[in-house]
Protein backbone atom coordinates (compact mmCIF):
# COMPACT_ATOMS: atom_id res chain seq x y z
CA UNK A 1 0.00 0.00 0.00
CA UNK A 2 1.08 3.65 -0.58
CA UNK A 3 2.22 5.30 1.60
CA UNK A 4 -0.22 8.51 1.50
CA UNK A 5 1.37 12.31 0.58
CA UNK A 6 1.62 14.79 3.97
CA UNK A 7 0.28 18.02 3.46
CA UNK A 8 0.81 20.59 6.34
CA UNK A 9 -1.59 23.46 6.79
CA UNK A 10 -0.75 26.71 8.12
CA UNK A 11 -3.51 28.76 8.58
CA UNK A 12 -4.43 30.90 11.74
CA UNK A 13 -8.14 30.08 11.18
CA UNK A 14 -9.12 26.69 12.96
CA UNK A 15 -12.50 26.87 10.25
CA UNK A 16 -9.84 27.02 7.65
CA UNK A 17 -7.72 24.15 9.13
CA UNK A 18 -10.58 22.04 9.41
CA UNK A 19 -11.79 22.41 5.77
CA UNK A 20 -8.36 21.54 4.32
CA UNK A 21 -8.03 18.84 6.46
CA UNK A 22 -11.48 17.08 5.88
CA UNK A 23 -10.89 17.67 2.67
CA UNK A 24 -7.51 16.24 2.37
CA UNK A 25 -8.24 13.39 4.41
CA UNK A 26 -10.96 12.49 2.44
CA UNK A 27 -8.87 12.33 -0.60
CA UNK A 28 -6.22 9.92 0.98
CA UNK A 29 -3.94 12.82 2.40
CA UNK A 30 -1.84 12.64 5.63
CA UNK A 31 -2.41 15.86 7.25
CA UNK A 32 -0.70 18.05 9.75
CA UNK A 33 -2.51 21.26 11.16
CA UNK A 34 -0.77 24.45 12.85
CA UNK A 35 -1.80 28.08 13.20
CA UNK A 36 1.17 29.98 13.05
CA UNK A 37 5.25 29.99 11.93
CA UNK A 38 6.21 28.59 15.13
CA UNK A 39 4.20 25.51 14.76
CA UNK A 40 5.17 25.58 11.19
CA UNK A 41 8.56 25.45 12.65
CA UNK A 42 8.44 22.83 15.05
CA UNK A 43 6.63 20.68 12.79
CA UNK A 44 9.12 20.68 10.33
CA UNK A 45 11.77 19.61 13.52
CA UNK A 46 10.01 16.73 13.78
CA UNK A 47 9.13 15.94 9.97
CA UNK A 48 9.30 16.82 5.82
CA UNK A 49 6.03 16.82 4.52
CA UNK A 50 5.57 16.65 0.92
CA UNK A 51 3.69 20.05 0.23
CA UNK A 52 2.49 22.78 2.66
CA UNK A 53 -0.43 24.83 2.18
CA UNK A 54 0.49 28.09 4.14
CA UNK A 55 -1.61 31.07 5.03
CA UNK A 56 -0.37 34.87 4.20
CA UNK A 57 -1.64 36.41 7.52
CA UNK A 58 -0.67 34.52 10.58
CA UNK A 59 -0.64 36.18 13.99
CA UNK A 60 3.15 35.58 14.87
CA UNK A 61 4.85 35.85 11.65
CA UNK A 62 4.01 37.36 7.94
CA UNK A 63 3.38 34.27 5.56
CA UNK A 64 5.40 35.86 2.97
CA UNK A 65 8.78 35.64 4.74
CA UNK A 66 8.13 32.51 5.84
CA UNK A 67 7.64 31.26 2.44
CA UNK A 68 10.90 32.88 1.54
CA UNK A 69 12.89 31.76 4.94
CA UNK A 70 11.63 28.12 3.63
CA UNK A 71 12.20 28.00 0.23
CA UNK A 72 15.91 29.23 1.14
CA UNK A 73 16.64 25.77 2.80
CA UNK A 74 14.23 23.24 1.36
CA UNK A 75 12.36 22.04 -1.93
CA UNK A 76 9.31 21.59 -0.23
CA UNK A 77 6.56 22.33 -2.53
CA UNK A 78 4.40 25.88 -0.97
CA UNK A 79 0.73 26.05 -1.99
CA UNK A 80 -0.40 30.20 -0.69
CA UNK A 81 -3.72 30.20 0.75
CA UNK A 82 -4.58 33.45 1.40
CA UNK A 83 -7.53 36.22 1.51
CA UNK A 84 -5.15 38.77 0.52
CA UNK A 85 -6.09 38.21 -3.14
CA UNK A 86 -4.70 41.11 -5.14
CA UNK A 87 -2.67 40.73 -8.07
CA UNK A 88 0.63 42.00 -6.88
CA UNK A 89 0.29 39.47 -3.52
CA UNK A 90 -0.20 36.75 -6.06
CA UNK A 91 2.71 38.08 -7.97
CA UNK A 92 4.93 38.72 -4.75
CA UNK A 93 4.06 34.81 -3.62
CA UNK A 94 5.14 33.41 -6.65
CA UNK A 95 8.36 35.69 -6.53
CA UNK A 96 9.17 34.56 -2.61
CA UNK A 97 9.46 30.96 -4.26
CA UNK A 98 5.35 29.56 -4.18
CA UNK A 99 4.69 26.92 -6.00
CA UNK A 100 0.68 28.13 -6.47
CA UNK A 101 -1.82 30.60 -5.38
CA UNK A 102 -5.03 30.37 -4.27
CA UNK A 103 -7.12 33.29 -2.39
CA UNK A 104 -9.51 32.84 -0.18
CA UNK A 105 -12.64 32.42 -0.37
CA UNK A 106 -11.56 29.11 -2.82
CA UNK A 107 -13.78 26.47 -3.46
CA UNK A 108 -12.55 22.60 -2.08
CA UNK A 109 -12.16 20.92 -4.95
CA UNK A 110 -9.93 24.19 -6.71
CA UNK A 111 -7.66 23.83 -3.58
CA UNK A 112 -7.27 19.61 -4.09
CA UNK A 113 -6.90 20.22 -7.57
CA UNK A 114 -4.08 22.76 -7.10
CA UNK A 115 -2.67 20.13 -4.09
CA UNK A 116 -2.46 17.27 -6.83
CA UNK A 117 -1.23 19.37 -9.71
CA UNK A 118 1.71 20.92 -7.15
CA UNK A 119 2.68 17.51 -5.89
CA UNK A 120 2.64 15.75 -9.63
CA UNK A 121 4.50 18.83 -11.02
CA UNK A 122 7.33 18.92 -8.44
CA UNK A 123 7.90 15.02 -8.69
CA UNK A 124 7.87 14.18 -12.56
CA UNK A 125 9.57 15.76 -15.48
CA UNK A 126 8.62 14.41 -19.08
CA UNK A 127 9.50 10.61 -19.38
CA UNK A 128 12.51 11.25 -21.89
CA UNK A 129 14.54 14.02 -19.25
CA UNK A 130 13.71 11.48 -16.43
CA UNK A 131 14.92 8.36 -18.59
CA UNK A 132 17.85 10.57 -19.40
CA UNK A 133 19.61 12.10 -16.72
CA UNK A 134 18.11 11.04 -13.73
CA UNK A 135 21.38 9.77 -12.13
CA UNK A 136 23.42 13.03 -14.36
CA UNK A 137 25.80 16.01 -12.88
CA UNK A 138 25.41 19.42 -15.28
CA UNK A 139 28.42 21.40 -15.40
CA UNK A 140 28.16 25.05 -16.90
CA UNK A 141 29.39 28.49 -16.49
CA UNK A 142 31.18 26.99 -13.37
CA UNK A 143 27.98 25.79 -11.65
CA UNK A 144 27.30 22.39 -11.10
CA UNK A 145 23.14 20.82 -10.60
CA UNK A 146 23.54 17.16 -9.41
CA UNK A 147 19.94 15.73 -10.18
CA UNK A 148 19.51 12.66 -8.09
CA UNK A 149 20.39 15.09 -5.01
CA UNK A 150 18.76 18.07 -6.10
CA UNK A 151 21.08 19.71 -5.55
CA UNK A 152 22.72 23.15 -6.82
CA UNK A 153 26.47 24.85 -6.54
CA UNK A 154 27.83 27.76 -7.31
CA UNK A 155 31.12 28.41 -9.07
CA UNK A 156 32.51 29.31 -5.48
CA UNK A 157 31.23 25.58 -4.50
CA UNK A 158 28.62 27.63 -2.46
CA UNK A 159 24.78 24.94 -1.92
CA UNK A 160 21.99 27.12 -3.84
CA UNK A 161 18.05 25.73 -2.80
CA UNK A 162 15.83 25.75 -5.34
CA UNK A 163 12.08 25.00 -5.36
CA UNK A 164 10.57 22.09 -7.38
CA UNK A 165 9.28 24.15 -10.25
CA UNK A 166 12.72 26.00 -10.66
CA UNK A 167 14.43 22.54 -10.34
CA UNK A 168 12.41 21.19 -13.02
CA UNK A 169 13.04 24.48 -15.06
CA UNK A 170 16.48 24.54 -14.81
CA UNK A 171 16.85 20.66 -15.27
CA UNK A 172 14.62 21.61 -19.35
CA UNK A 173 16.99 24.48 -20.10
CA UNK A 174 20.28 21.85 -19.30
CA UNK A 175 19.00 19.27 -21.20
CA UNK A 176 18.08 21.79 -24.40
CA UNK A 177 21.35 23.55 -24.04
CA UNK A 178 21.36 26.65 -26.62
CA UNK A 179 18.00 26.26 -28.04
CA UNK A 180 15.38 28.62 -27.85
CA UNK A 181 12.19 27.24 -25.66
CA UNK A 182 8.59 28.64 -26.19
CA UNK A 183 6.71 29.15 -23.11
CA UNK A 184 4.60 26.54 -23.91
CA UNK A 185 7.51 23.74 -24.61
CA UNK A 186 8.67 25.01 -21.05
CA UNK A 187 5.55 24.78 -19.48
CA UNK A 188 4.80 21.17 -21.22
CA UNK A 189 8.80 20.33 -20.12
CA UNK A 190 8.89 21.22 -16.62
CA UNK A 191 5.03 20.49 -15.95
CA UNK A 192 4.38 17.66 -17.14
CA UNK A 193 1.56 19.07 -20.01
CA UNK A 194 -0.68 20.46 -17.37
CA UNK A 195 -2.82 23.83 -18.09
CA UNK A 196 -1.28 26.58 -15.84
CA UNK A 197 -4.06 28.60 -14.38
CA UNK A 198 -1.81 31.08 -13.87
CA UNK A 199 -0.06 32.18 -17.41
CA UNK A 200 2.84 34.50 -16.23
CA UNK A 201 4.31 31.38 -14.04
CA UNK A 202 7.35 30.35 -16.46
CA UNK A 203 8.05 34.27 -16.36
CA UNK A 204 7.91 34.61 -12.98
CA UNK A 205 10.16 31.24 -12.32
CA UNK A 206 12.23 32.12 -14.85
CA UNK A 207 13.18 35.32 -12.99
CA UNK A 208 13.34 33.77 -10.26
CA UNK A 209 15.81 30.58 -11.63
CA UNK A 210 18.17 34.12 -12.61
CA UNK A 211 18.10 35.42 -9.62
CA UNK A 212 18.89 32.07 -7.77
CA UNK A 213 22.41 32.07 -10.61
CA UNK A 214 22.95 35.27 -10.27
CA UNK A 215 22.08 36.41 -13.83
CA UNK A 216 21.19 40.02 -14.13
CA UNK A 217 17.52 39.89 -15.00
CA UNK A 218 18.30 43.23 -16.85
CA UNK A 219 21.23 41.93 -18.90
CA UNK A 220 21.22 37.98 -18.47
CA UNK A 221 23.92 36.00 -19.33
CA UNK A 222 22.31 32.71 -18.90
CA UNK A 223 18.88 32.22 -19.81
CA UNK A 224 18.50 35.05 -22.42
CA UNK A 225 15.25 36.75 -23.21
CA UNK A 226 14.34 35.58 -27.36
CA UNK A 227 12.09 38.31 -27.69
CA UNK A 228 8.83 36.99 -29.11
CA UNK A 229 9.73 33.49 -28.79
CA UNK A 230 10.89 32.21 -25.35
CA UNK A 231 14.25 31.51 -23.30
CA UNK A 232 17.54 30.37 -24.04
CA UNK A 233 20.20 29.00 -21.99
CA UNK A 234 23.47 30.39 -23.39
CA UNK A 235 25.88 28.54 -21.98
CA UNK A 236 28.02 25.60 -22.62
CA UNK A 237 26.45 22.41 -20.70
CA UNK A 238 28.40 19.40 -19.69
CA UNK A 239 26.94 16.27 -18.66
CA UNK A 240 29.14 13.70 -17.09
CA UNK A 241 31.97 13.77 -19.11
CA UNK A 242 30.69 14.86 -21.86
CA UNK A 243 29.73 17.72 -24.14
CA UNK A 244 26.33 18.89 -24.19
CA UNK A 245 26.38 22.17 -26.31
CA UNK A 246 27.79 24.65 -28.17
CA UNK A 247 28.63 28.48 -27.01
CA UNK A 248 27.24 30.59 -29.26
CA UNK A 249 23.17 29.98 -29.77
CA UNK A 250 23.00 32.48 -31.97
CA UNK A 251 20.17 34.42 -30.10
CA UNK A 252 20.00 37.71 -29.24
CA UNK A 253 18.34 39.21 -25.98
CA UNK B 1 -49.51 38.56 12.69
CA UNK B 2 -45.80 38.45 12.16
CA UNK B 3 -44.38 37.71 8.10
CA UNK B 4 -42.13 34.37 8.61
CA UNK B 5 -38.73 35.22 7.27
CA UNK B 6 -37.88 33.82 3.75
CA UNK B 7 -35.39 30.90 4.02
CA UNK B 8 -32.24 30.59 2.57
CA UNK B 9 -31.84 27.12 1.75
CA UNK B 10 -27.79 26.50 0.84
CA UNK B 11 -27.37 22.83 -0.62
CA UNK B 12 -23.73 21.73 0.57
CA UNK B 13 -21.84 18.39 -0.78
CA UNK B 14 -22.65 15.79 1.97
CA UNK B 15 -18.73 14.94 2.22
CA UNK B 16 -18.66 18.51 4.45
CA UNK B 17 -21.95 17.37 6.16
CA UNK B 18 -19.72 16.61 9.63
CA UNK B 19 -17.70 19.55 10.01
CA UNK B 20 -20.61 22.62 8.92
CA UNK B 21 -22.32 22.41 12.55
CA UNK B 22 -19.67 23.16 14.02
CA UNK B 23 -18.22 25.80 11.14
CA UNK B 24 -22.12 26.96 12.17
CA UNK B 25 -21.70 27.08 15.78
CA UNK B 26 -18.68 29.12 15.49
CA UNK B 27 -20.60 32.11 13.62
CA UNK B 28 -22.95 32.39 16.26
CA UNK B 29 -20.14 32.76 18.62
CA UNK B 30 -18.99 35.82 16.04
CA UNK B 31 -22.18 37.03 16.61
CA UNK B 32 -21.54 37.02 19.96
CA UNK B 33 -18.11 38.48 19.72
CA UNK B 34 -18.64 40.67 17.03
CA UNK B 35 -21.01 43.31 19.16
CA UNK B 36 -18.74 43.25 21.94
CA UNK B 37 -15.67 43.95 19.92
CA UNK B 38 -17.44 47.05 18.55
CA UNK B 39 -18.73 48.00 22.08
CA UNK B 40 -15.22 48.63 22.87
CA UNK B 41 -14.21 50.00 19.40
CA UNK B 42 -12.08 47.04 18.75
CA UNK B 43 -11.73 47.51 15.29
CA UNK B 44 -8.73 45.11 14.81
CA UNK B 45 -10.68 42.47 16.24
CA UNK B 46 -13.85 43.36 14.22
CA UNK B 47 -11.12 43.41 10.73
CA UNK B 48 -9.97 39.92 11.85
CA UNK B 49 -13.81 38.28 12.54
CA UNK B 50 -14.54 39.58 9.17
CA UNK B 51 -11.52 38.17 6.99
CA UNK B 52 -11.57 35.30 8.97
CA UNK B 53 -15.36 34.91 7.41
CA UNK B 54 -14.52 36.37 3.95
CA UNK B 55 -11.91 33.46 3.78
CA UNK B 56 -13.34 30.66 4.98
CA UNK B 57 -17.52 31.01 3.64
CA UNK B 58 -17.85 29.95 0.40
CA UNK B 59 -15.60 27.22 1.29
CA UNK B 60 -17.93 25.86 3.30
CA UNK B 61 -20.74 26.25 0.76
CA UNK B 62 -21.57 29.74 2.50
CA UNK B 63 -20.97 32.44 -0.15
CA UNK B 64 -23.47 34.76 1.98
CA UNK B 65 -20.72 34.34 5.15
CA UNK B 66 -17.89 35.37 3.11
CA UNK B 67 -19.82 38.65 1.43
CA UNK B 68 -20.97 39.82 5.01
CA UNK B 69 -17.34 39.35 6.51
CA UNK B 70 -16.01 40.88 3.78
CA UNK B 71 -18.67 43.78 4.21
CA UNK B 72 -17.89 43.41 7.99
CA UNK B 73 -13.90 43.66 7.38
CA UNK B 74 -14.30 46.93 4.74
CA UNK B 75 -15.97 49.00 7.66
CA UNK B 76 -13.40 47.69 10.20
CA UNK B 77 -10.65 49.11 8.12
CA UNK B 78 -12.24 52.55 7.32
CA UNK B 79 -13.70 52.22 11.42
CA UNK B 80 -17.48 52.69 10.20
CA UNK B 81 -19.25 51.65 13.32
CA UNK B 82 -22.72 51.73 11.03
CA UNK B 83 -21.08 49.37 8.86
CA UNK B 84 -20.31 46.86 11.15
CA UNK B 85 -23.77 47.01 12.52
CA UNK B 86 -25.32 46.31 9.27
CA UNK B 87 -22.94 43.55 9.01
CA UNK B 88 -23.87 42.54 12.53
CA UNK B 89 -27.20 42.10 11.61
CA UNK B 90 -26.86 40.60 8.00
CA UNK B 91 -24.93 37.96 9.58
CA UNK B 92 -27.97 37.58 12.25
CA UNK B 93 -31.02 37.26 9.78
CA UNK B 94 -28.68 35.28 7.25
CA UNK B 95 -28.37 32.79 10.44
CA UNK B 96 -31.44 32.77 11.02
CA UNK B 97 -33.05 32.25 7.97
CA UNK B 98 -30.70 29.65 6.83
CA UNK B 99 -31.86 26.32 6.39
CA UNK B 100 -28.56 23.62 5.26
CA UNK B 101 -29.57 20.56 2.76
CA UNK B 102 -27.12 17.83 2.73
CA UNK B 103 -26.78 16.29 -1.09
Amino acid sequence: MAIPDHVLVVDDDPDIRTLVGKLLEKNGFRVSKVPDGKGLRLLLEKSQPDLIVLDLMLPDEDGLVLCRNLRSRSNIPVIILSARGEDMDRIIGLEMGADDYLGKPFHPRELLARVKSVLRRARTLPDDVQEQDTNATYRFAGWVLDVPTRQLYSPKSKKIFLSGGEFALLRVFLNHPNRVLSRDQLLDFSHGREIEPFDRTIDMQISRLRRRLGDDPKKPSLIKTVRSSGYVLAVRVERGGESHGTDDPGSGD
Amino acid sequence: MGVEPEKITVRIDEDLAEIVPGYLVNRGKDLEQLPLALVEGNFQTLRTLGHRMKGSGAGYGFDGISEIGRAIEEAAKREDREGVEQGIADLASYMDRLEVVYE
